[in-house]
């Protein structure tokens, strides 16, 4: 069996070996096709993943705060679950914000395999320095906990998240905010809160990149937030950071269930983008195909220029005992040669490509950067799968119209 | 002697507007070790009687009997299998593989039946060009070789897997006297001598003469049928 199929490959062979500058006009196509894709999306793909991991970075990765999706039911509905209870008119009690029970919260998220939760109370304060004044978010954390959860320690200018611990009345707030207040590192500033005031020393300075996040808050200890806030053991928001944040959406799912507080994703906070790159990834895909589309034509046109020219030859081996089978195995390897010589061409293009790629600099915001790609072999093998697919189904439409050949019309028309 | 092919009203209509009959009601028994030959003007259905015979064409009426067995109405790769086991062909132009050398050639049916290694059809193949005087030959392909010499090749490619049938359309058609007497004697000598059927188409008297049987066609019948062997000529 492997042995006939092996002669039948032989005689493909041959037949290509026959039309050199066909063979060469259909395997560039197929390289090109091949090479153009590889080198579009690693960058795409490379892109995207440095994106996506910023957009993951920049806060952890799930946020657990004390607002609610949807109303608390009231008493009367709560105690009739099943009952056709109607209410008009009814006053809502006011409920004080923050976590309740946030220990529990706090003791579940860590429970989550390899996760860390960082607790925090956010509120705001005014800065004022002169006659200038500065609305401010302040968040408070424990420092320790909260550089493993979120990137602010990598984004610090200058000072250190610890000083909060050490430096009394510590405050680490954002470089522009400093400047438009024109403070520095070890400078004094009041702050005020609704319920009272107190002066805060900068003992730290961050920059944010893309985000506006950051750009108006301010770090200092959860103690002195709680106490500035005057909400003493209260807090209002957890931080968490999972080992893969893919599971990011099911665990928040998870914990919102249980306890009935907003648990965001990070994919939800960042729902916009993501469709984005879902629009990018269509249009990369699309153009792709195209490319495929195209290269496929080169292989139909030489099988079926070779079915045309070959139809004695298709004759003399169908009497000689050729079953149609093999006729359509002669002309489908013909196509599937060249699409695996040109995926193979294609793959040395496109490694090329991306090293020419990978050593280009642009100059981005100030900083020379490289072109993020992504080089995994995934897509070497996505590149040889759509090509060898798209050169088998060119291949396969002219080598049935070789199978059903019907030797006697030829050998007529011959003798 | 028991038949090795018997054609039973053997016919075949082209279907259209209006229908062509190419060969209408044939009766034929062809023995092992006999040389038959067709003969007849041309467009009398020479060529399409042996298509039938050949089983590459299907009749569309009577029954083929290969060694007692009907084989007309096997499927195309049922038949594709029993040319490959048990026919040859040699036809009027060479039909050979342009890419392929002589001995590629020879060696393309024995390859396709796989029974042999590859050394062993190497030798076959070899030995076949050695029988019709090609040995020194074999790496050249048709377009190097005499028409005569690709004639020979085609006979040494119809014997490669050592068939019970020979089935040759004019194979001296395109040949010189010269050439077309190695040919046929060649002919004969597989007839005669190794025991296989051999049929021919052919225009050529001269052969015709040599034959055990001649079959006399006109307008798609056999009209006669004249074996040389035991005198009687059976009547269609
Ligand atoms: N496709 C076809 N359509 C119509 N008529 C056909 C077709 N093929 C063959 N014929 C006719 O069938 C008849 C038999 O053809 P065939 O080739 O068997 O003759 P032949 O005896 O071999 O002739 P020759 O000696 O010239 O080779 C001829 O009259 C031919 O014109
Ligand atoms: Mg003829």
């Amino acid at each position: 069996m492997i042995g006939r199929l092996g002669f039948l490959t032989g005689i493909a062979l041959r037949h290509l070996s026959k039309r050199r500058r066909q063979t060469l006009v259909a395997v560039s196509g197929v390289a090109v096709g091949v090479g153009f894709f590889l080198a579009v999306s690693a960058m795409m793909i490379g892109s995207q993943t440095d994106f996506v991991r910023q957009l993951i970075d920049v806060a952890p990765h799930i946020i657990v705060s004390d607002e609610v999706r949807s109303p608390t039911p009231q008493p009367g509905t709560r105690v009739y679950a099943n009952g056709a209870v109607q209410l008009h008119g009814y006053k809502v009690r006011t409920e004080a914000r923050g976590i309740k029970d946030w220990q529990a919260v706090l003791a579940a998220a860590n429970a989550v395999p390899g996760a860390v939760a960082s607790p925090s109370l956010t509120g705001g304060v005014t800065l004022r320095l002169g006659g200038h004044d500065e609305a401010l978010a302040i968040v408070g954390v424990d420092p320790e906990i909260e550089s493993r959860v979120s990137d602010i320690e990598d984004k610090l200018r200058a000072g250190n998240l610890r000083d909060l611990e050490t430096v009394q009345g510590g405050i680490i707030i954002g470089e522009e905010m400093a400047q438009r207040l024109g403070i520095g590192m070890g400078d004094i500033v009041a702050a005020t809160s609704a319920s009272r005031s107190r002066s805060m020393r900068v003992v730290g300075l961050f920059k944010r990149g893309n985000s506006q996040l950051g750009s108006s808050s301010g770090y200092v200890l959860l103690r002195e937030a709680q106490s500035m806030l005057g909400r003493p053991f209260v807090i209002n928001r957890i931080g968490l950071r999972i080992p893969d944040p893919y599971q990011a959406e099911d665990v928040a799912a998870r914990l919102e269930q249980r306890f009935g507080y907003k648990a965001e994703s990070w994919q939800e906070r960042s729902a916009d983008f993501l469709s984005l790159l879902v629009t990018r990834n269509v249009i990369m895909y699309s153009v792709v195909s195209a490319i495929l589309l195209v290269a496929s034509f080169g292989i139909y046109t030489v099988v079926s220029n070779s079915v045309a020219d070959k139809r004695r030859d298709i004759a003399i081996l169908r009497s000689i005992g050729f079953s149609e089978g093999d006729l359509q195995f002669i002309f489908v390897t013909e196509g599937l040669m060249l699409a695996v010589i040109g995926v193979f061409c294609g793959w040395a293009l496109g490694y090329g490509l991306m090293e020419i790629l990978g050593s280009l600099n642009f100059p981005i915001a100030g900083e020379n950067q490289h072109v993020p790609l992504d080089r995994s072999p995934r897509q070497y093998a996505v590149a040889a799968a759509a090509s060898l697919f798209a050169g088998a189904i060119a291949a396969w439409l002219p080598a049935r119209k070789a199978s059903r050949v019907d030797p006697v019309d030829i050998l007529r028309g011959a003798v | 002697m028991s038949a090795l092919l018997e054609a039973r009203g053997l016919g075949r209509v082209l279907p259209g507007d209006p229908p062509v009959t190419l060969v209408r009601e044939a009766n034929l028994v062809i023995e092992p070790g006999s040389f038959t030959t067709i003969v007849g003007p041309s467009g009398c259905g020479k060529s399409s009687l042996l298509y039938l015979l050949s089983l590459i064409d299907r009749p569309t009426s009577g029954e083929l009997l290969l060694e007692g067995r009907e084989v007309s109405r096997l499927s195309g790769d049922e038949r594709a299998q029993i040319r490959l086991m048990k026919f040859g062909f040699v036809f009027q132009f060479h039909f050979l593989l342009p890419e392929f050398t002589a001995l590629e050639n020879v060696l393309i049916p024995i390859r396709r039946l796989g029974s042999l290694g590859e050394v062993e059809a190497r030798e076959r193949a070899m030995h076949l060009l050695d029988r019709v005087g090609l040995a020194e030959k074999h790496g050249k392909t048709p377009d190097r070789l005499s028409g005569g010499e690709r004639q020979r090749v085609a006979i040494a490619r119809a014997l490669a897997n050592d068939p019970v049938l020979i089935l040759g359309d004019e194979p001296t058609g395109n040949l010189d006297s010269q050439n077309s007497a190695r040919v046929v004697e060649d002919l004969r000598h597989l007839a005669h001598e190794e025991g296989r059927a051999v049929v021919c188409v052919t225009h050529d008297p001269g052969i015709a003469e040599l034959a055990d049987v001649r079959v006399d066609m006109l307008d798609g019948r056999i009209e006669n049928i004249l074996d040389r062997r035991g005198g009687a000529a059976a009547a269609p």
